[in-house]
């Protein structure tokens, strides 16, 4: 086996697993909780920017710049974004369900219009660049450099995965499955639904600005083009692929779905000409949009299956379309007799 | 402050008021919140620009421009074909994803989920056919003219501030005023109540369907008239359609009307004192303002 | 007195149904209903009586069996036909469109006519139900719960439907209430309407009743008229959970 070959594996499964922290961020808000964030992109991107404001170098022309260890950096991206999350759930999550979606995408059109423009804090439609790279000492050695960026990154996701497993199995875990499945019952036995949706929706989010900076500092630039709403489509695919409400397949998820996508990229770059790349990425993103309906058409509860805590929440009925043409269909209304 | 911001409010809150009655139509209707309305609004415009353009290929006289405006007879029976062919995209989408979606009994939150699939389906679907380039109905210059008090407007904008009073009104009467009207709001009350009373709910879908299209369809090809054409044109109009129609009160149609107008009147007068690179934040201040104090809009019921 | 037969205006032959495909809740019910009765069904909570007339009316899944109207098989006609073939629903909740004026509420239902008989029966159903049209263009939902049901009811009599299903029409009402809805009631099925009616309510149901079937656990476990189920101490002690008072069920 070559060297560059395995640098290359290295690399591409390091952007995986970037992704893979996001999946599990969603995975907190929408497989556990049933909350739906539309606006994925732009609380990576809060990340992102917040990291790198706190790390890079002093720099002319842009306020920020603090120099502060990456570490320091990771934190107060997932630190921020968590409490931007932690807002936008409080204004929403008592509302409808469907309030929250369009809340969060209100989020991430106005990240993208604030990374564009506020220009002295983000550098505009240029990004941040000099964004410093762990381990950038052994840089020389393309080898090492890429396993030991691997390593990090594969480290904090095993971190991440069994700290959610123990938080789903936890006593707030079950509280949270328990509202869910059955919100009144809960509600009796005297749970605040809204403030356990609330904590969810801010670690998910949490979650996504992590991994919004390390991504951030993996890639060394960040720039708006990077968060649009195709990350957010990128990321549902991701976890409905893998199956939502489980940890393990919200991983595999992304891992699938990046190779899915850079695969199919290379291949539509070789059979396009090279002035049509730009329309032969729109047909890659419709048919990775066709794929995620079909999905949700025939597999709602993901290729990969999930665990049984979910399944029911996804079929269900929230009061609406009950009248049944009398043949034989299931549905899970409450018998009324 | 210009009064020249009155006027582009108006007009560009008249097109978001034709989005969002078919945003709150469908919310009120189907329950749930449709990504992929703003979609709607942007395949309106693009095949109301294609049968233009292949009309007035056919018969150069229909590009002649009609009176004072800048386009030929080619645009408005453009428009007519496009707006059945938007009414078809619209129930093709329904039969083949929310449609079943709704015979499975699917959550609110995964028809959402679906809807947001599709809008990138169908924009991407745009983009690779029309590429990203902008487009135009007419190339032609019009002259704005004055209307006293400082105000300009050119004729093309004031057909179109017409043209959108007009179906904001039959639309409302339809609602209010005709048996398919009351069955659409027996429908969104009480699926299975209208059931029982006799209304075919499928009928009644098929025809919000309709409704909302050929209205997303007038709002684009305003859009393309005055502004120009894009695929993402249906992506920047998505955050304003549901401000608006959360403004309005989920189901009001007035309300969205009225709220489309808020909408566009705020984005206008901002862009003089905060800069137009800004403009796309108003609509999500004003949802978030709407959010906190009055949740269940102008014109809405509190839940 | 001549007892005439009348001809069954409804039935049902073992007519399971349920929400769900292996948990049937009617478990096999042969039921007939002759013309100009009023057949009230009883039973213990949970016995599957509401579920019953749900499937009759089309909006509980059948899974096997068959219903027939007036010699038809309305087994597979979907829950909006229902009423065109002369089958009304009232339901027990949410029976009237609360948003909509009292007018839009009655105009609805007539839609399912043919034009040049709308006016002329909402014209009726205001003279049969005169408190509606003193507020006809007030909202549904402002009326009180007595006027909701005779709404209700007068919506399903729109269209003289030849059977009239009602499920629980006294729940949430008062005595007093309950007493007028059930006078009503009789009224209608004097004028020809045949009724058959859901009921907890016991001794107010068994009072307007011609006859009254008991459900079990989603199969029919007696039969009878009404005064000899009144009458029957064993019937009252074992499925309706009532102290037998003859005094009190007479009419």
């Amino acid at each position: 086996m070559n060297v560059e070959l395995i640098s290359y594996g290295a690399f591409f499964l390091t952007m995986a697993l970037t992704y893979a922290i996001i999946c599990l961020g969603l995975n907190v808000q929408w497989g556990q909780t049933g909350l739906f964030n539309v606006g994925i992109a732009g609380f990576v991107a809060i990340g992102a920017y917040v990291s790198a404001l706190l790390t890079t170098p002093d720099t002319a022309g842009r306020i920020g710049g603090f120099g502060l260890p990456i570490v320091v950096g990771w934190i107060g991206g997932a630190a921020i974004t968590s409490i931007v999350s932690f807002l936008i759930g409080a204004l929403t999550i008592r509302l409808r369900a469907d309030y929250l979606a369009i809340a969060t995408f209100g989020v991430a059109v106005v990240v993208q219009l604030c990374a564009l423009n506020l220009e002295a804090l983000t550098g505009g439609p240029f990004g941040i660049g000099f964004i410093p790279r762990p381990f950038a000492e052994l840089a020389a050695t393309q080898l090492l450099f890429s396993l030991a960026n691997f390593a990090v990154v594969a480290l904090l996701v095993v971190a991440l995965y069994f700290v959610l497993e123990r938080l789903a199995r936890s006593p707030w875990g079950r509280v949270l499955r328990a509202i869910r499945e059955d919100e009144p019952a809960a509600l009796a036995l005297g749970k605040s639904a809204v403030g356990f949706r609330l904590q969810a929706f801010a670690i998910g989010g949490g979650i996504m600005g992590l991994a919004g900076a390390v991504q951030a500092h993996f890639i060394g630039f960040i720039a708006p083009d990077n968060y649009v709403p195709m990350l957010t489509f990128q990321v549902w695919a991701m976890l409905i692929v893998g199956g939502s409400g489980n940890n393990r397949g919200a991983i595999l998820g992304a891992v699938l779905v990046w190779a899915i996508w850079a695969g199919s990229a290379g291949a539509v770059a070789s059979i396009f000409p090279p002035g049509e790349q730009a329309r032969a990425a729109a047909l890659q993103i419709v048919m990775i949009g066709v794929a995620l309906c079909t999905i949700l058409l025939l597999r709602p509860r993901g290729i990969l299956g999930e665990q049984s805590v979910v399944s029911r929440h996804l079929g269900k009925l929230r009061r609406g379309f009950a009248a049944p043409a009398p043949t034989e269909e299931k549905t899970e209304n409450a018998a009324n007799t | 402050m210009n009064p020249q911001a009155l006027m582009d409010g108006l007009i560009a809150g008249s097109m978001i008021g034709l989005g969002a009655i078919g945003v709150t139509l469908t919310y009120s209707i189907l329950r749930f919140a449709n990504f992929a309305h703003g979609e709607f609004v942007a395949w309106g415009a693009y095949f109301a620009l294609a049968v233009a353009g292949a009309l007035g290929a056919l018969f150069s006289g229909l590009l002649t421009p009609i009176g004072p405006f800048s386009f030929g007879w080619a645009l408005p029976i453009a428009a007519l074909i496009a707006i059945v062919l938007n009414g078809g995209l619209a129930l093709l989408v329904d039969a083949l994803l929310f449609g079943r979606l709704r015979d499975r009994r699917s959550s609110i939150i995964i028809m959402v989920m679906a809807s947001f699939g599709a809008a990138l389906t169908l924009r991407s679907l745009l983009e690779f056919t029309f590429t990203s380039k902008p487009a135009y109905f007419t190339t032609a210059l019009q002259i704005a003219q004055p209307l006293g008090g400082g105000i300009r407007a050119t004729p093309d904008q004031l057909l179109s501030l017409g043209v959108a009073a007009v179906l904001v009104i039959a639309v409302h009467l339809l609602l209010t005023r005709t048996s398919i009207g009351r069955s659409m709001r027996a429908v969104s009350e009480n699926v299975q109540l209208a059931g029982v009373v006799g209304i075919e709910v499928r009928k009644v879908i098929r025809i919000v369907w309709l409704l909302g299209a050929a209205l997303a369809c007038v709002a684009g090809i305003s859009a393309g008239l005055l502004v120009q054409i894009r695929p993402q044109m249906g992506l920047d109009l998505l955050l304003p359609l549901f401000a608006a129609a959360i403004l309005g009160g989920i189901g009001s149609v007035p309300g969205a009307m009225l709220a489309g107008l808020i909408v566009g009147l705020s984005e206008a007068f901002a862009v003089q004192l905060i800069g137009a690179e800004w403009r796309a934040a108003i609509a999500f201040i004003i949802l978030v303002l709407v959010l906190l104090l009055r949740p269940q809009g102008l014109f809405g019921r509190p839940e | 007195m001549m007892e005439v037969v009348k001809p069954v205006v409804l039935s049902t032959e073992g007519l399971v149904a349920g929400y769900e495909r292996d948990l049937p809740i009617v478990r096999g019910v042969d039921f007939a209903v002759r013309a100009d009765e009023l057949v009230v069904v009883l039973g213990p909570n949970g016995a599957g009586k509401s579920t019953f007339v749900k499937a009759i009316a089309g909006l509980v899944p059948v899974h096997s069996g068959t219903m027939a109207l007036d010699g038809a098989d309305i087994t597979a006609v979907p829950a909006h036909e229902k009423i065109r073939h002369g089958l009304a629903f009232v339901p027990q909740t949410e029976n009237i469109f609360a948003t909509l004026s009292i007018n839009d509420n009655l105009l609805l239902a007539a839609d399912i006519l043919p034009k040049e008989r709308r006016a002329g029966r909402i014209a009726a159903l205001y003279d049969m139900f005169p408190d509606l049209s003193a507020h006809s263009s007030r909202r549904a939902g402002q009326l009180s719960g007595g006027q909701r049901q005779m709404l209700a009811v007068a919506r399903a009599l729109i269209v003289e439907p030849s059977v009239l299903i009602l499920d629980e029409p006294s729940a949430g009402l008062s005595p007093k209430i309950v007493a007028e809805v059930f006078a009503r009631l009789k009224e209608i099925n004097a004028q020809g309407v045949t009724i058959i009616l859901v009921e907890q309510n016991v001794k107010a149901a068994l009072a307007i009743a011609d006859r009254a079937v008991i459900l079990v656990e989603g199969e029919i476990r007696h039969e009878g008229t009404a005064e000899g189920l009144a009458d029957d101490p064993l019937v009252a002690e074992l499925y309706l959970g009532v102290r037998h008072d003859r005094a009190e069920v007479s009419p």
